[in-house]
């Protein structure tokens, strides 16, 4: 039907349209037509080098070091998230006393800026005095390398990541928890179920379209996460936490291999891509409980 | 298959007392329907039965068992819920295999309960559907039939034709009459329609703020209502009600209420009148009937209503009488009544049927 208000819908649709297409669509396709050529620096001339960036980045073994890595934190940090996410919306969502207020301080880290996370984190992770170091040590485990050695810096990087992305599942999760009808609780109490099957029978399914949803969106923010990391370890130690993104910003803008980085940046996406089309055609979000 | 007993089980709401003290006893293999106004404490007392709610206070027993303080799962109930509670992830056969899965029953014997359950009610060709899929009866069925093949020691319903048309209503109310005959298993039914709890019930408990107010077959509590709230309750169009006092003519007993006199010879109550008391009486529409002489009135309004009439009327008081079509009443007519002394009923001031009729 057409109103007199159509002018406002098309002023949006078409507006937004050119906006995606002028940041989103042109740092991509600039991106995509760096990584085919050679420079060694933003201002160099480019020469046509065809798929020779692709070609050299992946001999290196960097590349299927960052490839490693990334997954690893990815599906580390995305699975914890969610865990650990569902756990504490299913608490919160029980009464109890004071219940808004925790509500608001389970959320706190979400809002946090990721700099003052990050240096958070450091500071409560210091070699010294750190109050993680401290507990630590005296719960007899030693003095942690909380960022110095290889498997606790991934260690290190996954917790704080979890840390600050579990409110947004927990957000998520709380509020598809408030949404299921309480009567599907007590048909399954009448029908014998006990709380795990409960859980898994009627809570787990019904959180489906929600959980769809939000495992994607983490997906998607987690395997291009590149602020947390930088902030805290560069990608060190001995690249134990370098991934693609790191890998891509490090050789443009440390190595000046501007068609290199690109190229990395590239297949990064390009492998995002294919993971959330195969996750889309498993999970079709268009599904209705 | 067992009885359920209720004994002063009460339930208060964070102070709020919504049901008091109920004593009741059902039967094995006995249909007793809970039936009031909203609010009245229905869907409390029957939660209570299911473990759902706990109770307050009182004991509640299933045969010989104390299952006040038992989970909804220990107790060996089924339930049928208002909105079906079907699980919606969950094809229409894996919904009524869920309550014997969880119950460790063996493959075998939960695909033939399933299949017998299904046969009854009609719904083998809906097996592999998702809830989703199905219309408001259908889904009622499902339900129905997920409460059927646990094979329960008791079935409590809540309210579970009331998101169908009139038609599906009618129409469900017969099957689930029809599965109580065929399963003989005692079942607490809970409504807030009064034809659903005459029409299904062996027994109906008439409840209101919480409190039984009669216990009784239907139509004892339809002939012999304990107090103005369940005579004005059971029954459709509302019994009359009037105020007045006995008086004395020539020696014996009248109605006398402003204009209006009815001599109360005969009158089921009768015995114990005495001169000066102040009664309520009360007489059902349809135990007015049109005569040559009696009590005047003037006619207000006729709805009219395929078969019978119900007329609005002024006779001193305010009444209504349910009449046949054919009687040709007019508006603005003047008609006399005639009203049989054993169909009056008398309450005293304070609601309670004179002569401790029902209870
Ligand atoms: N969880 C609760 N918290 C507080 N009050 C409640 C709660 N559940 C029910 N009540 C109150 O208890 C009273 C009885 O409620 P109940 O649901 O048993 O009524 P009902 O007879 O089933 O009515 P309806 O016909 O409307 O379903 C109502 O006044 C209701 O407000
Ligand atoms: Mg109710």
């Amino acid at each position: 039907m057409r109103s007199r208000y159509d002018w406002v819908i098309w002023t949006f649709f078409w507006g937004g349209l050119a906006l995606t297409a002028l940041f989103v669509g042109g740092p991509v396709l600039n991106a995509i037509w760096l990584s085919l050529h050679q420079a060694s620096s933003f201002i160099a001339e480019p020469k046509f080098v065809g798929l020779g960036n692709y070609a050299r980045v992946v001999q290196e073994p960097e590349f299927w070091s960052a490839m490693a890595n990334g997954l690893i934190y990815a599906l580390s940090a995305i699975v914890l998230q969610v865990v650990i996410g569902i756990a504490f919306a299913m608490v919160l969502n029980q009464p109890f006393f004071g219940q808004r207020l925790v509500r608001g301080l389970a959320t706190l880290p979400y809002l946090l800026p990721t700099v003052v996370v990050a240096l958070t984190f450091q500071w409560l992770a210091d070699g010294s005095v750190g109050l993680l170091t401290v507990i630590a040590r005296d719960l007899g485990l030693g003095t942690i390398p909380w960022f110095e050695q290889p498997a606790t810096a991934r260690a290190s990087v996954i917790l704080a990541s979890v840390w600050l992305w579990t409110p947004f599942v927990t957000i998520c999760v709380l509020a598809g928890l408030q949404s299921i009808p309480p009567a599907l609780y007590e048909a399954a109490k009448v029908d014998g179920a006990g709380p795990v099957s409960i859980f898994f029978h009627v809570t787990l399914p019904q959180l489906k379209p929600v959980l769809t949803v939000v495992v994607l969106l983490r997906a998607i923010w987690m395997f291009n996460k590149f602020d947390v990391i930088w902030l805290l370890t560069k990608g060190g130690p001995l690249g134990a936490t370098e991934h693609l993104p790191i890998l891509a910003y490090k050789r443009a803008f440390s190595l000046f291999d501007v068609g290199g980085g690109a190229a990395v940046a590239t297949v990064s996406f390009l492998i995002l891509m294919a993971a959330v089309s195969t996750y889309l055609w498993m999970f079709p979000l268009e599904e209705k409980r | 298959m067992a009885s359920v007993t209720l004994e002063g089980v009460t339930k208060s709401f964070a102070g709020l007392t919504v049901v008091q003290s109920v004593d009741l006893a059902i039967a094995e293999g006995e249909f007793m329907v809970l039936v009031g106004p909203s609010g009245c404490g229905k869907s409390t007392t029957l939660r209570m039965i299911a473990g759902l709610e706990e109770t307050s206070g009182g004991t509640i027993r299933i045969g010989a068992r104390d299952v006040t303080q038992l989970e909804p799962r220990e107790r060996n109930i089924a339930m049928v819920f208002q909105n079906y509670a079907l699980y919606p992830h969950k094809s229409v056969r894996e919904n009524l295999a869920f309550g014997l899965k969880m119950r460790g029953t063996g493959k075998a014997e939960i695909e033939q309960r399933v299949a017998r359950a299904a046969a009854m009610l009609k719904i083998e060709p809906l097996l592999a559907r998702k809830p989703r899929q199905l219309s408001g009866g259908q889904m009622q069925r499902v339900a129905l039939g997920r409460a059927l093949v646990r094979e329960p020691d008791v079935f409590l319903f809540d309210e579970p034709l009331s998101n169908l048309d009139a038609k599906m209503r009618v129409h469900m109310r017969d099957e689930i009459a029809r599965l109580h005959r065929e399963v003989g298993t005692a079942m607490i039914y809970v409504t807030h329609d009064q034809v659903e709890a005459m029409t299904l019930g062996d027994r109906i408990c008439v409840m209101k703020d919480g409190v039984v107010q009669q216990v009784g077959r239907p139509l004892d509590v339809y002939d012999r209502p304990a107090n103005t709230f369940v005579a004005g309750f059971i029954g459709s169009p509302e019994m009359n009600f009037a105020d007045g006092e006995i008086a004395s003519e020539d020696g014996r007993p009248v109605f006398r209420s402003g204009p209006l006199a009815l001599p109360l010879d005969g009158a089921r109550q009768g015995a114990a009148l005495e001169p000066g008391q102040p009664v309520t009486l009360g007489i059902r529409p349809e135990h007015l009937t049109v005569a040559a002489t009696g009590l005047p009135a003037r006619v207000l309004h006729v709805e009219r209503m395929g078969a019978e009439s119900v007329l609005q009327l002024d006779a001193g008081v305010g009444l209504r009488a349910l009449v046949d079509r054919d009687d040709g009443v007019e508006e603005g007519d003047t008609i006399h009544l005639a009203a049989p002394a054993n169909r009056l009923h008398l309450f005293g001031r304070d609601g309670l049927a004179l002569g401790g009729a029902g209870r």
